[in-house]
């Protein structure tokens, strides 16, 4: 999987994001590609979950382009982005509490039967679905704001998934997790590579990263520090890259 | 993830049995059996049809509104302006009949007068990014003043026959407005409930950041919430109006906001978004009318009656905030 010569699916070029004097992201370039998983690493405001909220449609960037499959596109929102084939898992999960898991897995694409929504379909297919990926919670009736941190999370993962886009972007998927549920996290997110996704994982975990990633991709004060295939790396390489004791440009 | 607490399958896998006894419906309507129990003892009339049909008579201009108020808490928007609003429907309807529209016409016109002040109001919310409790406070005032101006303060009438009869007429015993209102209620549950622009609304007001990375047409959403709690007040008015032969542009008012939003907490519906149900409005409406009635007949002074308003919804609240407490791991409040 590390040598795969696709075409990338998601590509970034010289993306400029700026808050006001802050500038989040500087000359920002990025390829994702189908079957891969690249790993997205940086300290704390590194510009990593800006880097997704772009690409996610979230954010529209001050300068730069993103291509998808070679054409230029632009976001102006999150559904023109999902619709595009993007899903993104962000880092706040972006799950609503007070809705059941079968609510939260169809957000934003309720599937109707005549003027209503068809529940009962929503119930059956979020069971199979979960079922699919080994993934069990006591009913999909169960309220979000009930399920522990993993469990958001897996359900967060599982609406990704279910939106059979092309490319998915998980921004610190197993930061609350623990080591189980970190586990299983991982196991999805290979999963989604298996299936020909081109995933975007932002994670500080080292285990995590190395286990599952093909390539990473190092940011540092809004810049990228540095791309390696994992292969060919190696932790102090990638730490020292994070903190700046090493850097390619 | 196997451990989802047995007690939390116990309150969501039995569905809505569980709920009708947890939730916060369940008191409201404990509430008004205690109250109908105590009137009847002290006075027979209590129970007698006549009493009953006052009783639900009474209960339709709040409910009515109350449907429109408990979508936008619901959706995460807040409507102080229904008070005006209440009285500009009226109003507008009255001018347009006196002018010789014809009296179906006017309703019509009247209530879209409503809607569009709620989308003026969405405007503001959406595009101008003004918090909603600033801006339909303004829009209260605003349009208050407005309705004073344009009838120098003196209520309408002269309506045409059919307009009155609308509004005090009978079918079998049950007055048309209470007919009205169940309508009216059955088609806003049925939205709230069923519709993808219900979850929509549900799923906006749970958690608005999430509904739009998630591809929810917010603003749509929102626009029309502020339309329906517009409209839903003027067509309260509109009624009050028909009922009594006489378009007042001092009907309505903050008491009128105040009582409407009031039903709709006690109902079971969150002012932080997300939570509420139509059914519990009903019911809220419901126990306030009741109340109102207990005062009366058991011969309280009714100037009573908004201290026991307050209390009731300050203790409905406290309860609804300890229920979700014990709900939700994270203690969120809303
Ligand atoms: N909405 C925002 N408004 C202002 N500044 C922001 C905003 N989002 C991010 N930033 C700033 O941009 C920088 C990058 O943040 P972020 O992308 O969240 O970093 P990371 O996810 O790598 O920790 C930080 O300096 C942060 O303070
Ligand atoms: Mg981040």
């Amino acid at each position: 999987m590390t040598t795969t010569t696709h075409r990338p699916t998601l590509e970034l070029r010289g993306i400029t994001k700026r808050f006001g004097h802050v500038t989040a992201l500087d000359d920002v370039h990025l390829q994702a590609r189908p079957g891969e998983i690249l790993a997205l690493l940086g300290d704390n405001g590194a510009g990593k979950s800006t880097l997704v909220k772009v690409m996610s449609g979230l954010y529209a960037p001050d300068e730069g382009e993103i291509r998808l499959a070679g054409d230029p596109r632009r976001f102006a929102t999150p559904a023109q982005a999902r619709s595009a084939g993007i899903a993104t898992v962000h880092q706040d999960l972006a799950l609503v509490e007070c809705l059941d898991v079968a609510t939260n897995l169809f957000l934003g694409r309720f599937p109707r039967r005549g003027l209503f929504v068809d529940r009962a379909r929503m119930e059956r297919e979020t069971e199979e679905f979960l079922r699919s990926l080994d993934v069990t919670v006591s009913s999909v009736r169960t309220e979000i704001g009930m399920l522990s941190g993993g469990q958001r999370q897996i359900v967060a993962i599982a609406r990704a998934l279910k939106t059979g886009a092309d490319t998915v972007l998980l921004d610190e998927p197993t930061a609350a997790l623990g080591v189980r549920e970190t586990a299983q996290a991982a196991d999805l997110i290979r999963r989604l590579r298996d299936q020909g996704k081109a995933v975007i994982v932002v994670s500080h975990d080292m285990q995590l990263v190395f286990d599952t990633a093909d390539r990473v991709q190092v940011m540092r004060l809004g810049r990228v520090a540095g791309v390696r295939t994992v292969a060919e790396t190696d932790r102090d390489e990638v730490v020292a890259l994070i903190t700046g004791s090493r850097r390619d440009t | 993830m196997s451990t989802v607490t047995v007690r939390a399958v116990l309150r969501t896998g039995s569905g809505r049995a569980a709920r009708l006894l947890t939730g916060p419906q369940a008191g409201v309507f404990a509430a008004i059996v205690v109250l109908l129990a105590i009137t009847q003892a002290r006075n027979p009339v209590a129970l007698q049809s006549d009493n009953l049909i006052e009783i639900l008579r009474s209960t339709v201009t709040y409910f009515i509104a109350g449907c429109g108020a408990t979508m936008l808490l619901v959706g995460g928007g807040l409507d102080l302006s229904i008070g005006s609003v209440f009285a500009a429907g009226a109003v507008a309807a009255g001018m347009l009949m006196n002018h010789g529209v014809p009296w179906p016409a006017a309703i019509v016109l009247g209530v879209a007068v409503g809607g569009l002040l709620g989308a003026l109001n969405a405007f503001l919310v959406i595009v101008a990014q003004v918090p909603p409790f600033i801006t339909t406070l303004g829009s209260f005032f605003a349009v208050n003043g407005l309705v004073t101006v344009l009838t120098e303060g003196n209520p309408l009438f002269d309506f045409p026959e059919g307009f009155g009869r609308a509004g005090q007429g009978e079918i079998g015993g049950i007055p048309y407005l209470v007919v009205y209102a169940v309508v009216a209620g059955v088609l806003c549950h049925l939205v709230l409930e069923k519709t993808r622009f219900g979850y929509d609304t549900r799923a906006i007001g749970g958690n608005e950041s999430a509904a739009l990375a998630n591809g929810v047409a917010v603003d749509r959403v929102k626009t029309w919430l502020y339309v329906i709690s517009g409209g839903t007040a003027a067509l309260c008015g509109i009624l009050l109006a028909a009922r009594l032969s006489s378009a007042d542009p001092n009907s309505g008012g903050s008491s009128f906001a105040f009582q409407v939003l009031a039903a709709t907490i006690i109902g079971g519906t969150s002012l932080f978004g997300g939570v509420g149900s139509v059914g519990g409005t009903a019911l809220g409406a419901l126990l306030f009318s009741v109340l109102a009635n207990t005062l009366v007949l058991t011969r309280v002074n009714p100037l009573w009656q908004n201290v026991a308003t307050g209390t009731v919804l300050v203790l409905a609240v406290m309860v609804d905030q300890a229920r979700r407490r014990r709900r939700f791991r994270t203690g969120r409040s809303g």
